[in-house]
């Protein structure tokens, strides 16, 4: 195989990837700044960066994993890059703002309100598990964390859901 | 966890998945660097030699004196860079201790220099941290402790590989990865998954050189 087809078939095979995926990256980068500007340069730092070391990835059933794991890492760069501070809930940027657009729904509205006020020790897991579809071992796996601890923390961020969502 | 709990937090799971649900924007791709142009490493132009007879005489001293010292143990070659991977670990065992203490930054500063990578060391708890030299080049070794014992990671930025290049020991097992135009070694005990540490691995790394 000569080195042009090769590269052809490598950026097919990433094109293929990201097209599956890019939804999942984008999503877990916004909920995990919640911003959806940071969100965007995370996931092309993250492209780029698993662009790169697309050959490590030897399973394309990894994919996904592979892919959410570099933009957890991505965002954390980003954050200490920048040394930025966590989100001031009470004085929105235009771009975090962005991230709480109405929907015609009042309480899928107030929901993602709470969800934003989360901790990220709470709203990470739960995002993982509700909207990523992983299993409490796979997340603690992710987040180097006791399985036991990341039921507890999804266990709290559900009940204070409830009481914010009670409460609006 | 009672079931009316249960099916209270069933019932609030489906709103949050729709509560999670944003609007996605297109897809940006970003521009990417044509991986196989900056695996090529161009040989510089070939000139004529103007090299006098004094520098010619000494040049034979040097290479005789080099070709003792190959043959002694020091400078051994290694039909293989997975054999010399592994002959590494055998004279490196000090780098091999269970332990839970951290190098320090000074340490870890000295053995990967900024000027050849950057590692993000936020991502294990290294223990041993040594600038090595692997065929003839400057190598960051690196210990992370594993689940089953400790794990070795060098950073080759020097040496490309073009496909994954399994390692095996034995009692040890791993692989050798290509990273941009560079390769990361990865080798841990048998029972190890490695798949996750090199994972991890290969997103802590940047070169630089």
């Amino acid at each position: 195989m000569n080195s042009s087809s090769a590269e052809g078939k490598r950026r097919q095979r990433f094109d293929s990837l990201v097209t599956v995926f890019h939804q999942d990256m984008y999503r877990f980068a916004a909920w995990l700044s919640r911003d959806k500007a940071i969100a965007e340069d995370v996931v092309q730092e993250a492209l780029l960066r698993a662009w790169r070391s697309l050959d490590s990835l030897r399973d394309d059933a990894a994919a996904k994993h592979w892919l959410l794991t570099i933009v957890r890492r991505e965002n954390a760069r980003y954050f200490e890059r920048r040394r930025l501070e966590t989100v001031d809930i009470d004085n929105l940027t235009a771009s975090q703002a962005a991230l709480l657009a109405e929907t015609r729904n009042e309480e899928i509205d107030d929901l993602r309100e709470a969800i934003f006020g989360l901790d990220d020790d709470y709203r990470e897991p739960l995002v993982l598990q509700v909207l990523m579809g992983y299993s409490t071992g796979e997340i603690a796996e992710m987040m180097g964390l006791k399985q036991g601890a990341v039921l507890t923390r999804l266990h709290r961020a559900r009940l204070k859901l409830m009481d914010s969502v009670a409460h609006e | 966890m009672t079931s009316e709990q249960d099916k209270k937090f069933q019932a609030l799971d489906l709103k949050i998945a729709k509560a999670l649900q944003i609007d996605v924007p297109e897809l940006r791709m970003p521009e990417l660097p044509d991986i196989a142009e900056t695996n090529v490493r161009r040989l510089p132009a070939r000139k004529r030699s103007m090299i006098p007879v004094w520098f010619a005489l000494a040049a034979t001293v040097v290479l005789a004196t080099s070709i003792s010292l190959r043959n002694s143990s020091l400078f051994q070659s290694y039909d293989s860079l997975a054999e010399e991977v592994l002959a590494h670990l055998d004279h490196e065992p000090d780098a091999l201790r269970i332990t839970d203490v951290a190098v320090s930054d000074e340490q870890f500063a000295h053995a990967v220099p900024a000027s050849l990578v950057t590692f993000d060391r936020g991502t294990s708890l290294i223990t041993y941290a040594q600038a090595c030299i692997i065929n003839g080049h400057s190598v960051p070794h690196l210990v992370i402790q594993g689940q089953y014992g400790p794990v070795t990671i060098l950073l080759m930025s020097e040496e490309h590989v073009s496909e994954a290049t399994p390692i095996d020991g034995v009692s040890v097992k791993g692989v050798i990865l290509p990273v941009g135009k560079g390769s990361i070694a990865i080798i841990g005990d048998r029972q190890e998954q490695l798949e996750p540490i090199q994972e991890n691995v290969v997103n802590s790394v940047v070169w630089t050189t």
